[in-house]
């Protein structure tokens, strides 16, 4: 195998706030902890779990505009975490991001020209002859007229402005793009479109994406391997396959459980949590998901549970699940 | 799609204005006097300090449309050029606090942090100081002082610029004033770059690898625009009033430059005998009051459209 694109180890993100009247108690917000994986160019790494479990926080941390709080990214031999805005400049171009919201994703004061003009001009990367060139074939990649480039954002569409901000992505021919739930917030006829073109885009670019979502269903058809968070540490990460036939660890299996199915009458076995998330204002000791395992134990209560494999490629952070075959159920008797 | 004309934010903003007709009222009021403030001294049928000691007092005549008063000096041509007092005071003074306020707030709002919470502190302390208090102070302890360093001027190179003591009235008032009317603006600045900094599209701007401060120029700045016109708009009026105060009350411009406010004064004395000469000055200053009050909710209501229709 080819090194990664993306090493990163051990990323966290603190966020700490000031509580009280006079701002007199800190408190430290656990967005994201000892996050350690690979992205190998050209893959589609999901991440999946439920909101505030530090998916967005995870995007926002690798392309550093969270600054992390500890951990590295390493990409080109260069850690890029830490790096001031203007020594991470040279690389902002080949790690880009497509956000949720179409409509604040664009600035309404500037016209889509303008909008897709910027990056280009800034990096250098055409010169001002061959801009119009570029932008027509910009929107052209995006299914998108090149009449579009004297329009304003309010006069497009929620998916038309989607389309914008991918092609503003890839304006700096990126190689990475972090999709941070970047089709959540359309209709579900035009999430297939957006969809469509994101793998249309990779296959023709070659670019990796690091996909945030919440749609099992979306992210089951599109991704090669799956990272499941819960509280801001990853629990599972698995090939798309194998995580979806064989979901080990207990909040994957809840969450995979919880996933409609067409047919009512299928058999199913609902696997209910019980209880809230945790505050990640003061996560719960040991593994963070305890409070609300099946198979939460002693150990799980005083001890961080490590990503082990326990098939190939297939990570189980859990001291629960010690083969893919055999998961420890008897020991939560 | 269609192929008419693309709008922009701005567009869409002053077609909704022009809607409005109290605002092109007060936007038409506005320009009508700015024209007269500005071309003055070619219209004024008389001299406004030319005295008349035969015709002093006169009720309005087709000679003198707002009459004389008790020099005999005509009111039109004074209520002229107490626009032009009037204008010169709001226009300064407004952009001197627009500026500092601009800048300012962007920056605290836009990098926060220690900066943000001693500019935080600075702009309370400015907003506490009384504004009368604080003029009527400075008119006390410098105007003194500085008159008679002009006189000294003018005795050394002869030069008759250090006569003219209007330059003090002026320095004096405008610094004043610019220098305690710009915390509303760097609040309202602070306010909306907080608001907007973390915007998506900024975010994303970020993400290209732009610097920041193409990101605020480009991306916080235009976005942040739109309460700030309306500010604007209204602190026009509000220092055209505070001028007119401070002159009424003998600490602003001083006679024998004429501004709104002294004419008041000197009117108000004689107001049971010559009204005309309280109501002239008086008239004028609440129309163009109100006119910048219209003007000025029609902006609000053609920039921020968020709640209508």
């Amino acid at each position: 195998m080819t090194a990664p694109l993306l090493q990163i180890r051990n990323l966290k993100k603190h966020f700490d706030l000031r509580l009280g009247a006079f701002g007199e108690k800190g408190a430290r917000v656990h967005a994201l902890d000892d996050f350690t994986v690979d992205i190998v160019e050209g893959e589609t790494l999901s991440l999946v779990g439920e909101s505030g479990c530090g998916k967005s926080t995870t995007g926002f941390a690798i392309l550093n505009l969270h600054r992390p709080s500890g951990g590295s990214v390493i990409y080109k031999g260069t850690d890029l975490a830490g790096l001031d805005e203007d020594a991470m400049r040279p690389f902002r171009r080949d790690l880009q991001i497509v956000f949720q919201d179409p409509y604040s994703t664009l600035n309404p004061r500037m016209t889509i020209g303008e909008a897709l003009s910027e990056p280009i001009l800034f990096h250098a990367l055409a010169s001002k002859a061959e801009l119009p060139a570029r932008l027509a074939q910009l929107l052209a990649d995006v299914g998108l007229s090149p009449r579009f480039a004297s329009r304003y954002p309010h006069e497009l569409s929620g998916g038309q402005r989607q389309r914008v901000a991918i092609a503003r992505a890839l304006a700096c021919q990126p190689r990475f793009i972090v999709c941070d739930e970047a089709i959540s917030a359309l209709d579900v006829s035009v999430q297939a479109q957006i969809l469509n073109l994101l793998l249309d885009l990779q296959e023709k670019y070659q670019l990796t994406y690091l996909f945030i979502a919440h749609d099992l269903a979306v992210v089951r058809h599109i991704s090669d391997r799956v990272g499941v968070m819960y509280l801001g540490r990853l629990a599972e990460l698995a090939p798309s396959a194998s995580l979806f036939a064989t979901p080990l660890h207990p909040y994957t299996r809840a969450l995979l459980s919880a996933v409609p199915e067409a047919n009512p009458r299928a058999p199913r076995d609902r696997q209910m949590l019980q209880g809230e998330v945790p505050s990640p204002l003061s996560p719960p000791s040991g593994c963070r998901f305890h409070s609300r395992c099946p198979l939460a134990r002693e150990t799980c209560r005083s001890q961080i549970p490590e990503m082990r494999a326990v098939a190939p490629g297939h990570l189980v952070a859990c001291h629960a699940v010690t083969s893919a075959t055999s998961t420890n159920w008897e020991a939560s008797e | 799609m269609s192929d008419e004309r693309p709008t922009s934010l701005w567009r869409d903003a002053w077609k909704r204005l022009r809607r409005n007709k109290l605002a092109v009222t007060g936007l038409f009021v506005v320009l009508a006097l700015l024209l007269i403030a500005l071309i003055g001294p070619w219209i004024t049928p008389y001299d406004f300090l030319s005295q008349n000691l035969d015709a002093r007092n006169m009720a309005p005549s087709w000679a003198h449309p707002f009459g004389t008063d008790d020099l005999g000096r005509d009111v039109l041509s004074r209520v002229i050029y107490g626009a032009r007092t009037a204008f010169l005071v709001a226009i300064c003074v407004t952009a001197i606090a627009l500026a500092i306020g601009i800048v300012l707030g962007a920056i605290a709002g836009f990098y926060g942090g220690p900066f943000d919470r001693f500019m935080m502190w600075f702009t309370d302390m400015t907003m506490s100081v009384p504004q009368l208090l604080l003029v009527v102070v400075i008119n006390a302890s410098l105007k003194q002082p500085i008159s008679s360093w002009m006189e000294q001027m003018y005795l050394q190179t002869l030069n008759p610029i250090w006569r003219n003591s209007a330059i003090v009235d002026f320095v004096l008032v405008f610094g004043t004033m610019a220098l305690i009317s710009w915390p509303p603006y760097a609040r309202l600045v602070r306010a909306q770059v907080l608001s907007i900094r973390n915007r998506p599209y900024v975010t994303a701007a970020r993400a290209l690898g732009l610097t920041n401060r193409i990101i605020l120029r480009r991306y916080v700045m235009p976005n942040a625009m739109g309460p700030l016109i309306v500010a604007v708009s209204a602190g026009l009026g509000t220092a055209m009033v505070l001028e007119s105060a401070f002159s009424f009350l003998g600490v602003g411009v001083n006679p024998p430059t004429p501004s709104w406010g002294n004419m008041i004064s000197d009117g108000l004395r004689v107001w049971t005998n010559y009204p005309h000469l309280l109501v002239a000055p008086a008239a004028v200053l609440a129309v163009v009051t109100v006119a910048f009050n219209f003007l000025g909710d029609g902006l609000n209501d053609a920039l921020n459209p968020k709640g209508q229709k």
